[in-house]
């Protein structure tokens, strides 16, 4: 008899698996869902394109690149609970293609501007947060991967090698002001420029194995200039300081908003 | 052991087995430990927890530190400028040897007792860990020239590599293990087995008059960046060689405030250390005094003022400079040769493996 029970309990202990699968035979709600964040590239009201002129102010630029690291990504539930997306670290991107260390190998051409989150807890959420950059752990040590962070992507060039960071975002092309040309290239980088952006959707959505769901952001390419003079400070990076830090606040602060969740 | 508890047991174990939280992958594989053997005189470390010593690391990374393949034209390998028999030093003022055959901005440092260089890597500290300092050597154009691309391929068509690889690292040949490997054997070039060292351990070896003369010497007027068993702060000071530092070439003349951006910090770079300093000639960041002499002379009476001079070179009465006699310059001379250690450069454990 106490043989008859063992196995009982082993056979309980075996079918009660770790997957949810069973309770949500009867809670369907409760499975975790699929969240595709789309990152719209923009150039104030026009949708952003390489080698396209667009004109702001007396300015006129044409670009081959815009790329940021992606990282990090928080679900906000509408109680406020927070949903950490694991091993979250993605290149968003729109390149021509980059010459890698100094030519050795070419990065192909590439548009890339959705992410897609699976496994996502089911509930009602009511915002989304995200690190432009590379956090401090990862950024500090370039033999440290996370999700696609890798030194092969040209988002570590050789002069950011002998400081040890990536490139958390980079902006390049060209602007004509008048009679004067300029290639612009501005980068941001360092500890101190990792920052946070913090989005509230306009209505509540949800989030589960009913439907999929769609977090449409845009990512604005001219605020991410804004404030900054490109004619006399073409290019940004570890040795413009004060720049650089003026261009990160501006990806924390203005460059994303949300256009809509469904 | 009756049935039932038996049983109980086996219950006991598939529920440990069965667990519902998914182990975290090891990143380090079953591998031995490396065992550090310090000697008693040298400051206490700690092993790096992303990237442990073990021994199929360090003997991979030895083989690495020493294999051409690791440079684009399979022409250089990291020991072409860190030379054992130099102290991992390369003897010349600026290298023009890498792949472009362009002179490079800085000179060779050595790389001995690195695993205490808790204040980043290069000349300014621009480089936070030996890990990610290796891949500036590798992929710079004026040194090792190397696509990583091309490495990981070129390293995946020696059968000993991939064997060691899959020892030393869960995920094989990979750019990020190559690096991971150059750091642990690194992290092995100890030199704590000079003269003084034996001096200092009672191991049987006295030093001369004239040696412990020095040793007074350099203890009153040296030490201050110098410090301790290491004979290096591993900070950063402006040691007044120049009297302006210009931001060309991305700021690489201004010393550590290329990294801080801190005004204080302007032509600040690393206090190089004083063990195997006759062997690492020439000297400072760009390697422009050829000799020792001219390292003394230049701190006992050409010290350039400027906003950034350190303060410990104050040593004239208040004003710049570190006066020194004749004769207290032969003694600090025959003190500093008694810092140079013969059981590293002839260290069989270290050299090349093939060689």
């Amino acid at each position: 008899m106490k043989k008859n029970i063992l196995l009982l309990i082993t056979a309980a202990i075996i079918f009660s698996s770790c997957d949810k699968k069973d309770d949500a035979i009867t809670e369907t709600l409760d499975i975790p869902g699929k969240v595709t964040v789309n990152f719209d590239a923009v150039f104030g009201t026009s949708d952003f394109a390489l080698n396209t002129n667009f004109t702001s102010g007396t300015k006129t630029y044409n670009f081959d690149k815009f790329r940021y690291w992606v990282s990090n990504i928080v679900l906000i539930k509408a109680n406020g609970e927070e949903v950490s997306v694991p091993k979250s670290c993605y290149l968003l991107e729109e390149t021509s293609a980059v010459a890698v260390q100094e030519g050795a190998y070419t990065y192909p051409a590439n548009k890339r501007e959705s992410v897609e989150l699976t496994n996502i807890a089911a509930g009602d959420y009511k915002g989304i947060k995200f690190g432009i950059g590379v956090e401090q752990k990862y950024n500090d040590n370039l033999s440290l991967t996370i999700g696609e962070l890798s030194q092969l992507n040209g988002m570590t060039n050789v002069s950011w090698m002998w400081h040890t960071s990536y490139i958390f975002t980079a902006v390049g092309g060209k602007v004509t002001e008048g009679t004067t040309n300029k290639t612009i290239k501005v980068e941001t980088g360092l500890n101190a420029n990792y920052k946070t952006v913090s989005l509230s959707f306009p209505q509540n959505v949800k989030i589960g194995s009913s439907k999929a769901t769609a977090i449409n952001l845009k990512a604005d390419v001219g605020m991410a200039l804004d404030g900054i003079d490109v004619i006399t400070t073409p290019t940004v990076g570890a040795a413009q300081a004060t720049t650089m830090t003026a261009v990160a606040n501006n990806y924390n602060t203005k460059v994303f908003s949300v256009v809509s969740v469904n | 052991m009756t049935k039932v508890t038996a049983y109980t047991l086996c219950l006991a174990l598939l529920l440990l087995v069965s667990s519902c939280k998914k182990e975290e992958t090891n990143l380090m594989v079953d591998d031995e430990k490396y065992h550090l053997a310090l000697p008693n005189n040298m400051p206490a470390w700690v092993d790096d927890v992303d990237n442990p010593l073990t021994k199929s690391g360090v003997a991979l990374g030895r083989l690495l530190f020493y294999d051409k393949r690791l440079s684009g034209n399979n022409q250089l390998s990291c020991a072409s400028c860190h030379q054992p028999q130099l102290a991992f030093s390369d003897g010349v003022a600026l290298n023009d040897t890498g792949v472009s055959k362009q002179q490079l901005h800085r000179h060779t440092p050595t790389i001995f007792n690195l695993l205490w260089a808790n204040s980043g890597l290069f000349w300014d500290g621009g480089s936070t860990n030996l890990e990610s300092q290796a891949f500036g050597p590798l992929t710079s154009s004026d040194e090792m020239a190397q696509n990583l691309y091309e490495l990981e391929a070129e390293l995946k068509a020696v059968p000993k590599y991939r064997e060691l690889f899959e020892k030393a690292f869960n995920n094989g040949i990979t750019s990020a293990n190559v690096v991971k490997a150059l750091a642990q054997f690194q992290r092995t070039l100890i030199s704590a087995g000079s003269r003084y060292d034996k001096f200092k351990r009672n191991e049987g070896i006295t030093l001369s008059e004239m040696e412990l003369q020095g040793l007074k010497l350099v203890e009153e007027k040296c030490k201050s960046c110098h410090q301790g068993e290491l004979f290096t702060d591993n900070k950063f000071h402006n040691n007044g060689i120049d009297i302006s530092f210009s931001d060309d070439v991305e700021g690489i003349y201004q010393g550590r405030f290329r990294v801080t951006f801190n005004p204080q910090d302007l032509g600040a770079f690393k206090t190089p250390t004083l063990r195997n300093i006759m062997l690492t000639a020439p000297y400072m960041h760009d390697g422009r005094f050829k000799t020792i002499d001219e390292v003394l002379g230049h701190y006992s009476s050409g010290i350039k003022p400027s906003a950034t001079v350190d303060k410990h070179l104050f040593q004239n009465n208040g004003t710049l400079g570190i006066p020194l006699t004749t004769t207290e310059k032969v003694a600090i001379k025959a003190f500093l040769n008694t810092l140079t250690d013969q059981e590293l450069i002839n260290n069989k454990t270290v050299s090349d493996p093939n060689g």
